[in-house]
């Protein structure tokens, strides 16, 4: 800045109006051949697509989609109600893209929730005293960085999921999950007959006792709180526990009650939480690595064992440096789920393909396609970012 | 000698309870894993199937009669390769040579045991590739010669593999084009774009970033789906083949990610060196040719290097485009119902053949940026 001042002002003053109009001659011609490429672009396009008898335009997003998906939820209208149902052939071709959208988040949470813990076990697991475990680690995460992700979705679901048993067979784990080549079922929370309004009542009192509890500040008072949530807890479940575990049970072609995740969402899950992981792992280590060297010793000289150390020192520390890292990790990760076509898993980018196979309409589609990544890559940054303020804004005080 | 490696062990594996704990879960667990790996591998597994279907692995469709054309490429990589190396390692090195030896012999092996005449050429190839890594670090050919030189193998393999039609590339041959064009490729217009995010002219610099910005949040898969489709509707009298288009999307998705890592060099670059370079009255062109970028460049060489490795990865997502990699000739394979119970033995043999190159790959990272760590001290 300085020396455009100084390069300014050392400057006939006849010819600082000449500089000054040609600097905005450049930005002008520059402005202009970028406008002028994406006008001719656009028109070539409108042309090319009006020798085919098609008009640019978002218009087929109304009409009726004639596809059916495997999974994927809409939100629809009852009457006057929004509700949430499983989407179906007679819905919009913009209610399936929503159901895509709905698709890629529901795997892009989980797996971001998921590979932020698995990935922080294997980075401190590769900074291990266990030399066994310490090159298990390394091995693993540079197999993982190693090869293409791609091929690891494909392993999954070819190779491992749809090897698991029929479904009349299922491997039952722990006694309420069920592994089938037609999907994983989970125990889930269902409505017990013994649900009456006074047990809902108590159960939400219970609910907001223990919030209270988390929120509020002192000892005694959370001690009392806590004491009362439990005693509430007793009484519901007297009065009869309004909730209840509703275990799967297999049937001929899948399973009935619990939930459910298709197989192919096991797979994509699977492949993008390890590979996911491995990248979360060496974000977290080398993190490690950067604090002072004199934080471990500081801890050692106080008598604190090393688990201790990493549990209380070092990793609240950690998770300020690696938020920005993580952030762009989970941005890919977002990203990555689009992989989710090679194994036909109905993500938006999948969907999209079926539309535009079904209406002819690529270029729309593509458009909404890339603003939906945009507004998602935007939204975990700005989350991040907030999360990074949040943290770092309180080590200040 | 046991004593010393029951005190290894007692150190690595059992110095602290947790320590003794972990060693105990994991070492059975770790025993039975490579038990049954090497079981099957070595008794169950029908490795046949990687033999008998090796050419449509290695270049997909490539008519048969023409696979000379193939070989000459392979030796004009593996060349390449060895005059790269000859810019940045010492031949000679005792570990190095070991792990290229043995790779060259279980190349020529593999290839020994599938057609005679294949070890010949892959032992040829091996020679060549030597011969350039010792000849380039040994007469200290100058870097832009050997620049220069790298630049014409591409064209020479295009040159050489394109009179069948690129439609019939296939296989790992696919893969390894495809990533070496386009590593090439988004060089100079990732550059530019560098140079225009770090630009004084604002329309310059906004236009760069937005660009830039846009490309990192959107899959790469979409990118080069997109370009695929757009092509024919610009040049609708032109038939531009699917490779040509597909290489198009990968430039310009990758050439924003190149531009990143060039930026960061950029800043890297003092700015006393601008502002003498500024009092010499050199112009913007001058400066950064002569001043800026060498040094810029200089530092980003191991990201650049580690970027090669994030496009022959992303190749496989070529798929989406109709072309046959490495993966997907692996998975046509697997489609043959003859070959329905060959599962593993295919996806073991692709992600060794992943994983060799990968770790190649980030190997040759990790060295030149030690090496120009030592350099700048």
């Amino acid at each position: 800045m300085s020396t455009e001042i100084a390069e300014y002002h050392s400057i006939r003053p006849a010819r600082r109006g000449l500089l000054i109009a040609s600097k905005w001659l450049v930005q002008a011609a520059i402005v202009m051949v970028v406008a002028g490429l994406v006008i001719w672009l656009g028109l070539a396009v409108r042309e090319a697509l009006a020798r085919k008898g098609i008009q640019f335009s978002f218009g087929y997003l109304g009409n009726v989609a004639n596809f059916s998906l495997s999974e994927g939820f809409v939100l629809s209208r009852e009457g006057n109600w929004p509700v949430l149902e499983l989407f179906s052939p007679s819905h919009s071709n913009l209610q399936a893209l929503l159901a895509g959208l709905w698709n890629s988040l529901k795997v892009a949470l989980s797996a971001i929730v998921l590979c932020t813990m698995f990935g922080t076990l294997v980075g401190i697991g590769r900074l291990s005293t266990n030399w066994l475990v310490r090159n298990l680690c390394f091995g693993w995460v540079e197999a993982i960085r190693n090869t293409p992700l791609l091929i690891q979705i494909v392993f999954w679901y070819f190779a491992v999921v749809l090897r698991f048993p029929p479904a009349n067979a299922a491997s039952n784990w722990f006694g309420g999950l069920l592994a089938s080549r037609s999907g994983v079922f989970f125990p889930g929370i269902a409505i017990s007959e013994r649900a009456s309004i006074g047990s809902w009542g108590l159960l939400a009192i219970t609910f907001a006792l223990v919030i209270a509890c988390v929120a509020l500040r002192g000892l005694r008072l959370r001690l009392i709180l806590l004491a009362a949530a439990l005693s509430v807890l007793v009484a519901t479940a007297v009065v009869g526990f309004p909730l209840g575990l509703d275990l799967p049970v297999a049937t001929r072609f899948g399973a009935r009650g619990g939930f459910a995740i298709s197989p192919e969402m096991t797979a994509l899950l699977i492949a993008i939480v390890v590979n996911s992981s491995a990248y979360v792992a060496e974000i977290v280590r080398g993190a490690i690595e950067s604090l002072p060297k004199g934080q471990w010793e500081a801890s050692a000289s106080l008598g604190l064992s090393r688990s201790h150390t990493l549990r209380d020192i070092i990793l609240p520390q950690v998770f300020r440096i690696v938020l920005p890292s993580l952030a762009n990790r989970y941005i890919s990760l977002t990203k990555d789920t689009s992989l989710g076509i090679a194994i036909g898993f109905p993500d938006l980018f999948n969907v999209y393909g079926t539309v535009s196979n079904q209406t002819g309409r690529n270029l729309e589609g593509v458009v909404i396609v890339m603003l939906t990544y945009l507004a998602l890559s935007w939204i975990i940054s700005a989350c991040v970012n907030g999360l990074n303020a949040r943290v770092n804004g309180r080590r200040g005080r | 000698m046991s004593t010393l490696a029951l005190h290894w062990v007692h150190r690595n594996l059992f110095a602290k309870p947790f320590d003794a704990a972990l060693s105990l879960v994991v070492i059975p667990l770790l025993a039975w894993a490579v038990y049954a790996f090497g079981h099957w591998a070595l008794i169950d597994a029908h490795w046949q199937v990687v033999g008998g279907s090796f050419k449509v692995l290695m270049a997909g469709i490539y008519p048969a009669d023409q696979l000379w054309r193939a070989w000459f490429a392979v030796a004009i990589l593996c060349a390449m390769f060895g005059a790269g190396l000859g810019l940045s390692v010492r031949p000679g090195r005792a570990a190095l040579t070991v792990v290229a030896s043995l790779a060259i012999l279980i190349a020529a092996g593999v290839a020994a045991a599938i057609n005679p005449h294949a070890g010949v050429v892959t032992a040829i190839s091996a020679v060549l590739g030597i011969a350039a890594w010792i000849g380039v670090h040994h007469a200290a050919v100058d870097q832009r010669i050997v620049l220069s030189g790298l630049l014409a193998g591409v064209v020479a393999i295009f040159v050489v593999l394109s009179p069948p039609g690129f439609e019939v590339w296939g296989g790992l041959l696919l893969s390894v084009v495809l990533t070496i064009a386009v590593s090439i490729l988004t060089l100079p217009f990732g550059i530019l774009l560098a140079l225009g995010r770090q630009s004084r002219v604002t329309s310059l610099r906004l236009i760069s970033t937005a660009y830039i910005e846009t490309m990192r949040s959107v899959p790469l898969i979409l990118v080069v789906y997109w370009i695929w489709i757009i092509v024919p509707l610009l040049a609708p009298d032109t038939s531009v083949p699917g490779l040509l288009r597909g290489m198009a999307g990968f430039a310009l998705f990758f050439a924003a990610y190149v531009a990143e890592y060039v930026r960061s060099g950029l800043q890297a670059v003092p700015r006393g060196q601008i502002e003498a370079a500024r009092s010499l009255a050199m112009n913007t062109w001058t400066l950064n040719v002569e001043i800026v970028l060498p040094q810029a460049l200089r530092v980003v060489i191991p990201s650049l290097v580690g970027q090669i490795l994030d496009i022959f990865n992303g190749a496989t997502l070529v798929f989406i485009i109709g072309l046959t990699d490495f993966l997907r000739a692996g998975q046509m394979i697997l489609a043959d119902p003859q070959n329905s119970g060959r599962t593993y033995e295919i996806y073991v043999f692709l992600f060794a053949v992943y994983l060799a190159i990968g770790g190649a790959i980030t190997y040759a990272s990790r060295r030149l940026e030690a090496h120009l760590a030592r350099g700048s001290r």
